[in-house]
């Protein structure tokens, strides 16, 4: 396993969000956070990015504690994440972003970003940025655009160009298509789907679309005011009752 | 940048070049303050718009440099003048890296802000207690060096010679921030400033990058001080105290913060309201103090900021051309 | 030897008065513009020359010279309002770092206006007679600074009284603290800020008038006072009344033992207190509003 998380507790001064969950991932599986609104997902995933520091209960990546760890520890351990408002380098350009992302790796990694006084990217760099940015769908033209100008979908597609270029073992997605149109969202989750057969890499995810998680997700769990109330293979959890009563049944309501 | 600027920072390039030949006595020192204040407002700047902290105290660590040259050239210490810009560095480098060890850990915001001033408040007290220092009078006639570089010298005494010195010092300067300012080390400072938490989870730790660049800002802060004690002959804690702290924060902020050149052109915009309006006194304060108000509530982005809007309004499409 | 201590210990209670005084305006105008004023020692200025104008340099009588203080209060106020309408009420959107840039403007502008319409020589301003006197109690006691502690103290307890127990001092404080919320609730905001930002300009106005005696009136009087008052309304909490005023006497006392007991090296004690105090807090003594 590699994340292996247990006995999470939160809480707000007197108001406990979150009640003891337990979870763990498995290597190269796609594991999704959901539950109604206010279930503590967004708490969960806080706590499972280093945001937010738990009452109690501890994170173990691959068998090591970190759950004090601070972001950019995480992130060189191999976490990388997105948010859900996507956040990039608003000023820079397109390749900025990704080289930027493409060198940070390199300085914690034991790799060389090539001297201070260089001020264009090494070759190497600059190569794997372009590629990263040709893998996801941005025509070169654009490459040297300012990311604030982007239309909201494609921020986030650059927002996991940003991610991934650290190369992450595990990619932490907060609702990776919230806000997008259908057909962006189709795109979205036809990467992430791509993604996952082609590198293997480990996703944990939260999501309202259940369309997309029942597509993408190998297991998944479900949060009630704060608890889990289901775990396991998508068509188990769908056709628990319990689950059904909670969660579904509200989004069959308004189907 | 487009091209207006473009042009705009070659002509200036070439006004300090040849301004001994172009203009009388009076304004070719004034032409080598501004180089000086030009190297300190891009120090700030890289702090201001790489790593986003604002200072208001950056006036101490142009002062480390300065008294500490000042000294030297008073009391004749048998130093090669280089090697004593580079010490002036060095201390400049070291008291920043104190400040920003103890400073970044606890405060941000108005508190960074008021800090950074109280402590270059502090120095100004300092130097006040010191005789070596020359109390609140500060150092007066400092002796110009004369520089033995081996296959020729460089004597300071020489008009001339001095100022090109000091221009090929400063140009130095200017070129290693700018090489600074566009590599690596730049980019993830700029990172940090845009969005710290995102940039923290691409793996960037935050709080050195911050660290390094007080660092290497004071550094350059010190350097830009040690020139103007043979420069100008005089040194005194005006030099130090928040007023001119507050000179590169106006000149960033008029020719456009978010800009590498922007101090440049900030600075030579207060050159020349300082110089136009010089006889009357107060209206130069009314001035910068009104285009001040003036940038941040019409062009937060400067001079070069409005120069690049016009551009793009002109050209029509954006370069980001789809939004 | 005590009677030194306590001479310092009246004249560190005295400056502490003092630098509240100041320090009032800005932690107010901070609680409600969410703006670190760098402009309020200029408008200090202002108010002291404003005094100066009405009463001369020395005041003939104490109501002409509290008459005068009233006035320079009324014509900071009144700049105070011109200055949010035109200038701080746009910065609502603008970074914050750029609103500071603004305020150091507006200070740059006045000290500049100031320069031009005041010229650049020194005045000596006295006391009005009623209180110039001292009075022998075993250490010399100025009736001066008995006043500007008295005044000192009825500032914050009106102050006070007024920002948590009065109708509109609450109104305010509820604009403060969520002005969206307010708007809802149907509070006129656009007004109550107004007038709330007139009050914290007419503060600095009134410590012009007030301190301006015993002091040589010249541009850069804002400037003795004004780094005092800004070390104590950061010590204090942002936007805390009570927090400036705690952190006010503290810097007075601090400032005024420093000159006993290091008489070597004056003015160092508040830096050293102000660098160790928020490195301890960096929040404040009340970190009311800072959030």
């Amino acid at each position: 396993m590699i994340l292996d998380v247990q006995g999470i507790e939160m809480s707000y001064g007197a108001l406990k969000v979150l009640h003891g969950i337990d979870l763990v991932v498995e290597k190269s599986e796609t594991f999704a956070i959901i539950g109604p609104n206010g279930a503590g997902k967004t708490t969960l995933f806080k706590v499972l990015t280093g945001e937010a520091m738990p009452t109690a209960g501890t994170i173990r990546h691959n068998g090591q504690d970190i759950t004090k760890l601070p972001a950019h520890q995480r992130a060189r351990r191999g976490f990388g994440r997105t948010f859900q408002v996507a956040r990039v380098f608003n000023e820079l350009d397109l390749r900025t972003n990704v080289v930027i992302s493409i060198e940070s790796r390199l300085r914690y990694s034991g790799g060389n970003p090539g001297p201070w006084w260089r001020w264009k990217p090494s070759r190497d760099v600059q190569a794997e940025a372009d590629e990263i940015l040709d893998r996801f769908g941005f025509p070169r033209r654009r490459w040297n655009d300012e990311a604030g100008y982007l239309s909201h979908g494609d921020r986030k597609r650059l927002e996991f160009c940003v991610a991934l270029a650290t190369k992450p073992e595990v990619l932490m997605l907060d609702e990776p298509t919230a806000g997008m149109s259908p057909s962006d969202r189709k795109e979205m989750t036809h990467l992430l789907a791509r993604l996952k057969a082609e590198t293997g890499i480990t996703i944990l995810m939260t999501e309202h679309d259940m369309d997309i998680i029942f597509e993408l997700a190998d297991r998944l769990m479900v949060l009630n005011f704060g608890e889990v109330i289901a775990m396991g293979a998508p068509g188990a959890v769908r056709d628990n009752p319990t689950v059904r009563k909670v969660y579904l049944g509200q989004d069959h309501q308004h189907a | 940048m487009n091209r207006a600027a473009q042009a705009a920072l070659l002509l200036f390039l070439l006004l300090f070049l040849f301004a001994p030949f172009l203009v009388n006595p009076g304004l070719v020192f004034l032409a080598g303050f501004a180089m000086i204040q030009i190297v300190f407002a891009l120090s700030w700047n890289l702090l201001f718009s790489y790593a986003g902290l604002i200072s208001f105290g950056h006036a101490a660590f142009f002062g480390i440099g300065a008294y500490i040259s000042a000294v030297a050239l008073r009391d004749g210490y048998e130093i090669h003048f280089v090697l004593l810009i580079l010490v002036c560095a060095a201390f400049g480098a070291l008291a920043a890296l104190l400040v920003a060890l103890v400073v970044l850990r606890r405060a941000s915001g108005v508190q960074f802000a008021v800090l950074t001033l109280a402590l270059s408040q502090l120095i100004v007290v300092l130097i006040g207690y010191s005789s070596l220092l020359g109390h609140d009078e500060g150092i007066a006639a400092i002796p110009r060096p004369a520089i033995d570089f081996g296959l020729f010298t460089v004597d300071m005494n020489q008009p001339l010679t001095s100022y090109y010195f000091v221009l090929a010092v400063c140009l130095l300067a200017v070129g290693l921030m700018w090489l600074l300012a566009k590599g690596h080390v730049g980019r993830a400072m700029r990172a940090v400033r845009i969005d710290a938490e995102r940039a923290a989870f691409v793996g960037i730790d935050v709080w050195r990058v911050r660290v390094i660049a007080f660092t290497i800002s004071g550094a350059f802060a010190a350097v830009a001080g040690a020139m103007l004690a043979p420069w100008s002959q005089i040194i005194t804690p005006d030099y130090v105290n928040w007023l001119q702290s507050a000179q590169p924060l106006f000149a960033a902020l008029l020719g456009g913060a978010g800009f590498f050149w922007g101090p440049v052109v900030g600075v030579i915009g207060l050159s020349g309201i300082n110089y136009l309006t010089r006889t009357f006194a107060g209206l130069s304060e009314v001035l910068v103090g009104a285009s001040l108000i003036l940038v941040v509530l019409v062009a937060p982005q400067g001079i070069l900021g409005a120069l690049k809007q016009l551009a793009r309004r002109r050209g029509g499409r954006t370069p980001g051309g789809h939004a | 030897m005590t009677t030194l201590y306590l001479y310092a210990i009246f004249n560190g209670l005295v400056l502490g008065a003092a630098i509240f005084l100041v320090a009032a305006g800005l932690t107010l105008a901070f609680g409600i513009m969410k703006i670190f004023n760098f402009a309020h020692g200029a408008f200090f200025m202002i108010g002291a020359y404003v005094a100066y104008a009405v009463a001369g340099q020395e005041a003939s009588s104490l109501p002409l010279f509290l008459a005068a203080a009233f006035i320079a209060a009324l014509v900071v106020g009144a700049i105070g309002v011109v200055t949010d309408l035109a200038i701080f009420r746009r910065l609502g959107n603008v970074p914050h770092e750029y609103t500071l840039m603004a305020a150091f403007g507006i200070m740059l502008f006045c000290t500049g206006a100031a320069r031009i319409a005041f010229g650049q020589s020194v005045h000596a301003i006295y006391p009005p007679q009623a209180i110039g006197g001292f009075s022998e109690i075993g250490l010399p006691v100025s009736h001066y600074g008995l006043f500007i502690i008295a005044a000192g103290i009825v500032t914050f307890l009106a102050l006070e009284i007024g920002l948590n127990r009065i109708w509109f001092g609450k109104l305010i404080f509820a604009v403060a603290r969520d002005p969206w919320m307010a708007d809802v609730v149907g509070l006129r905001v656009q007004r109550l800020k107004l007038a709330s930002v007139a009050i914290s300009f007419a503060l600095a106005g009134l410590a012009g008038g007030i301190l301006v005696a015993n002091q040589s009136l010249s541009l850069d009087l804002g400037h003795s006072y004004l780094l005092l008052a800004f070390c104590a309304v950061i010590v204090g909490g942002l936007g805390s009344i009570r927090g400036a005023f705690i952190a006010s006497v503290i810097f007075g006392l601090a400032e005024s033992l420093n000159s006993v007991m290091l008489p070597t090296m004056p003015g160092i004690g508040s830096y050293a207190l102000l660098i160790i105090l928020v490195l301890i807090r960096p929040q404040g003594i009340y970190p009311e509003l800072s959030q």
